[in-house]
């Protein structure tokens, strides 16, 4: 890879990609970090992994360009803002630090972490090309991936499903609460409640969605112009009727 | 150049772009502005807009589950994709591997069934 | 940047797919592990639920019966070989540290499945009802999950991998593997369970981050090498020309994934609070195995992978090491919750290890296996003393309500004293053995370095040496507090953890000989 790499330098196409998705990522990454509203940061978070996704491909990776799309900005994001309507997306972090100055040296280490990084990476690679893309690409990206998965790597491969099971595991021993028996109801025990005296068996009477009123919160009006509490879902909150929609409409009978 | 091969891809983009855009935009133009007042209010579902509760609208836990569920699935599909590209190749004991990975994968949906984490109510 | 084209139906034709030689023998204790964790979690979806902990516990003990048998097969057929292409290396330090695991896995499991202690056991029915709600008071009174012990054996086969792989990648799976039921069953504590799921929390949160470090140094390597398999990079490291940057960029990274998991300073931060939060049976199982897995894997990659790269490793592992085995020992010190105590004693040991790997020799190698089967013994026992300690809110972790133990309950505070002596290092038990035999090896190098670790190694020794003896000293000699927690009477279980993890302590301290044979026949990795 190094030599084509080298003779025919970064393509037009690559660098025009790089330059125009590489700002974009990184700003869609400050947006993340800055942005106060959780819901925001994830759809940031979604930008950058979009540019990711894009960048793998260019750089000869369309499996993983793929899986990044399909996996994470797919499944994974919907998991993130799963999580985030769980713990509410009006929930902003607290802004004390438990520790003084944690914040600064976070961000300090962390640039010089990147920094370091960066360095390596830079004087690594001027001298010697990074090798393996060839090699690993020779009869196709996908064939490559399937022709070690399936062979030297098959135990790991299978033995991932154990970290699949896990995962099923967890989110069940951590998420779900199973219903006691006294609270599972049959057909029949819902039948007999249904009929049983003092229960009304049909349907409760619709709310008064008028002309004027397509909200479901408008209760409706008994025949003697009363409103009735019956007509609306407990759950939601009544609404006040406005002048117009409260006096009785004329109509030709009158 | 091979990013030539995905030069399809990009104008199917371009081509989404725009028929969005048209379509957008040409409703504007040509589409009556006759509204009323109730034509103006909000419609969800006939549920009156109201504003969010306090904490936030919050979703029931069970949706964290299906989505964990789905994830799995999805993780699944990712070894399913070179699988399907090279089963020619593979031969039998591609498919016995790949049997086996799903049948272990499969435990863990006897298990949820089981616990009850696919009923809704 | 014709790195890859769209497949025609001519090139998918090319490739030569065959599946490698796969030594099921070899393979078996992992197999069976894998197996019976699936066989589990069925259990766990069909059995009826008063039975569940019955089969599970049984499932799970001739699961692991079965796995020690089968490498104690293996090592006595003598195979020395590598299966599955390159990806798994059956050979003396594998064959060793997986029959450490079993054999540690099966005394930590019998913690585990105690429920003469509490009704219902140690773990929590349904971690998801919230803490304090109708709900949670009514399932105080139900059986704890079962769940535990299927996740218990996929962390044990985890393990067993880890300490097996032969490449990164299979490495990387082995060690998430193991990690995952870890952090599940941290948040399953039956009392204190906030505390226990934010110990869940931070163990996730810290070692995916560990974890991402390493599948970075994973990918810098193969730049590198264009291979992960440890034998590969070190050819590569051999043959290599130009600058070697990035094998060593690579290798940082994926070390501060492994030092993650033996706790070493730097990377240790999450140590004390998931010791303390976690179930204690699990953190028992964590304090053993996983240290034992995590070093079984640092020390293939450094002697299989980075030989070559030795003296530039060196400096920087050594202060690593110096850093770990100081803050062990010193915040040791400072501690007043012994669950706390051992956490911070158990990363001075990771300290004491990484001497022995440092040593780079055979008699380096042996040395630190055998001190992870003492140190696993001892600290699987100290732990199992810390379930008894209980007063009406569980366990009495609070070093200041151990005050006076030693009249409530002689037994048990003499057991817990010998076992202080032992993570002391006093003679006649197994820590003064282990440590003896690390140091030895370490001077034996007769270099700068291993001999500034042990100078190191002694000092904090002696510095750790004072919580240990202060706990004694509480025990025997203070007054007890006036509302002091009760001893509860183990079920057979716990006494059988117990006395095994005890006289294991004791044997390997007087007559460890044996043991030391074995680790020394075993010090050998193939490439």
């Amino acid at each position: 890879m190094s030599t084509v790499l080298a003779a025919a330098g970064v393509g037009a196409g690559e660098a025009w990609t790089f330059w125009i998705l590489g700002p974009l990522a990184i700003l869609a990454a400050l947006g993340m970090v800055v942005a106060r509203n959780a819901v925001h940061s994830a759809l940031w978070l979604v930008l950058v992994m979009l540019c990711l996704g894009v960048f793998y491909v260019v750089q000869a990776g369309p499996f993983i360009g793929l899986a990044q799309i399909i996996v994470y900005t797919g499944a994974i994001m919907m998991l993130f803002l799963f999580v985030l309507m769980l713990v509410g997306r009006d929930a902003s972090d607290s802004l004390i630090e438990v520790l003084r100055g944690q914040r600064l040296a976070a961000v300090a280490l962390g640039l010089g972490f990147a920094g370091l990084v960066g360095a390596a990476f830079f004087r690594a690679l001027d001298s010697r090309d990074a090798i393996g893309l060839a090699q690993a690409n020779a009869e196709g990206n996908v064939q490559g991936i399937a022709a070690s998965l399936f062979t030297r790597y098959v135990f790991a491969f299978e033995v991932t499903s154990a970290l699949l099971i896990a995962a099923a595991i967890g989110a069940m021993i951590l998420a779900h609460v199973e219903r006691h028996k006294d609270q599972k109801f049959t057909q029949p025990d819902l039948m007999r409640a249904r009929f049983a005296p003092g229960n009304y068996p049909g349907p409760k009477p619709g709310p008064g969605v008028y002309a004027t009123s397509t909200s479901v919160a408008t209760p409706g009006l008994l025949p003697d112009g009363r409103l009735s509490d019956r007509t609306i879902s407990p759950i939601l909150p009544k609404r006040e009727l406005t002048e117009a929609e409260s006096t009785p409409k004329a109509t030709e009978g009158r | 150049m091979s990013l030539s091969a995905y030069v399809p891809i990009l104008a199917l983009f371009a081509l989404a772009t725009a028929f969005t855009l048209f379509s957008v935009g040409i409703s504007q133009i040509v589409g009556p502005k006759r509204y009323n007042r109730a034509k103006l209010e909000a419609y969800e579902c006939g549920i009156e807009p109201s504003p969010e509760p306090v904490g936030g609208g919050r979703f029931p836990v069970k949706f964290y589950l299906t989505a964990m569920l789905f994830i799995i699935f999805d993780i699944e599909i990712i070894f399913l994709y070179p699988w399907a590209v090279t089963f020619a190749d593979l031969g039998l004991f591609g498919f016995v591997e790949m049997l086996l990975f799903i049948g272990t994968v499969f435990i863990a949906y006897a298990y949820v069934w089981r616990r009850g984490g696919l009923d809704w109510d | 940047m014709n790195g890859f084209t769209i497949a025609t139906p001519a090139q998918v034709l090319a490739i030569d797919v065959r599946l490698p030689d796969l030594d099921y023998a070899a393979m078996a204790p992992m197999l069976v592990l894998f197996g019976a964790a699936c066989l589990g979690v069925l259990v766990d979806a069909f059995a009826p639920r008063q039975s569940r902990h019955t089969i599970q516990f049984a499932l799970s003990f001739i699961a692991l019966t079965v796995a020690l048998l089968a490498v104690i097969r293996e090592a006595r057929v003598g195979s020395r070989e590598l299966t599955a292409d390159v990806a798994l290396a059956i050979d003396g330090p594998t064959l060793f540290l997986q029959g450490t695991l079993a054999v540690l896995g099966i005394v930590a499991l019998l913690l585990v499945g105690e429920r003469a202690l509490e009704k219902g056991g140690p773990f929590v029915s349904q971690a998801a009802i919230p803490v304090g709600s109708e709900a949670d008071r009514r399932q105080a009174r139900e059986e704890g999950a079962t769940e535990v012990f299927p996740l218990t054996l996929f962390a044990l086969s985890g393990m067993m991998l880890f300490v097996a792989a032969n490449d990164l990648l299979t490495m990387f799976v082995a060690l998430e593997v193991f990690s995952l039921p870890l952090y599940l069953l941290c948040a399953l504590a039956r009392r204190r369970r906030l505390v226990s799921q934010e110990a869940a929390l931070k163990y996730f949160l810290l070692g995916a981050f560990a974890s991402a470090f390493f599948i970075f140094g994973m990918a810098l390597l193969y730049g590198f090498a264009g291979t992960v398999s440890f034998g590969g990079i070190h050819d590569a490291a051999l043959l290599a020309t130009t600058s070697p940057l990035l094998l060593f960029t690579g290798l940082a990274m994926v070390a501060v994934g492994l030092l993650f998991k033996i706790a070493a300073v730097p990377f240790h931060v999450w140590t004390p609070d998931v010791y303390q939060g976690a179930p204690t049976s699990v953190t028992a199982f964590m304090a053993a195995c996983t240290k034992v897995a995590a070093f079984g894997g640092l020390l293939r990659v450094l002697y299989v992978a980075f030989d070559r790269a030795r003296w530039d490793i060196e400096p920087v592992i050594g202060t690593i090491a110096i850093l770990t085995m100081l803050v062990g020992a010193i915040l040791a010190v400072t501690q007043t919750d012994i669950k706390r105590l051992l956490a911070y004693s158990s990363i001075a040991n990771a300290g004491y290890l990484l001497v022995g790997a440092l040593a780079f020799s055979k008699e380096g190698l042996s040395s630190a296996m055998f001190y992870l089967a003492a140190y696993g013994f001892t600290v699987i026992a100290a732990f199992a003393v810390i379930t008894l300690v209980r007063d009406d809110d569980g366990e009495a972790t609070h070093l200041s309500r151990w005050a006076g133990l030693g009249r409530e309950a002689p037994l048990v505070a003499g057991v817990f004293t010998f076992l202080m002596l032992a993570f002391a290092g006093i003679p006649l038990t197994s820590g003064f053995t282990s440590k003896f035999a690390v140091f030895g090896a370490a001077l034996g190098v007769g270099e700068a370095w291993p001999v500034a670790l042990v100078i190191v190694g002694v000092v904090t020794s002696m510095i750790l040496a004072f919580p240990y003896l202060r706990v004694v000293v509480m025990m025997w000699l203070s007054e007890p507090a006036e509302q002091s927690p009760t001893v509860a009477i183990p079920g057979a279980f716990t006494s059988a953890a117990l006395m095994v993890g005890v006289l294991a302590t004791l044997l390997l301290g007087v007559f460890p000989s044996p043991v030391l044979d074995l680790a020394d026949r075993a010090a050998e990795f193939i490439r």
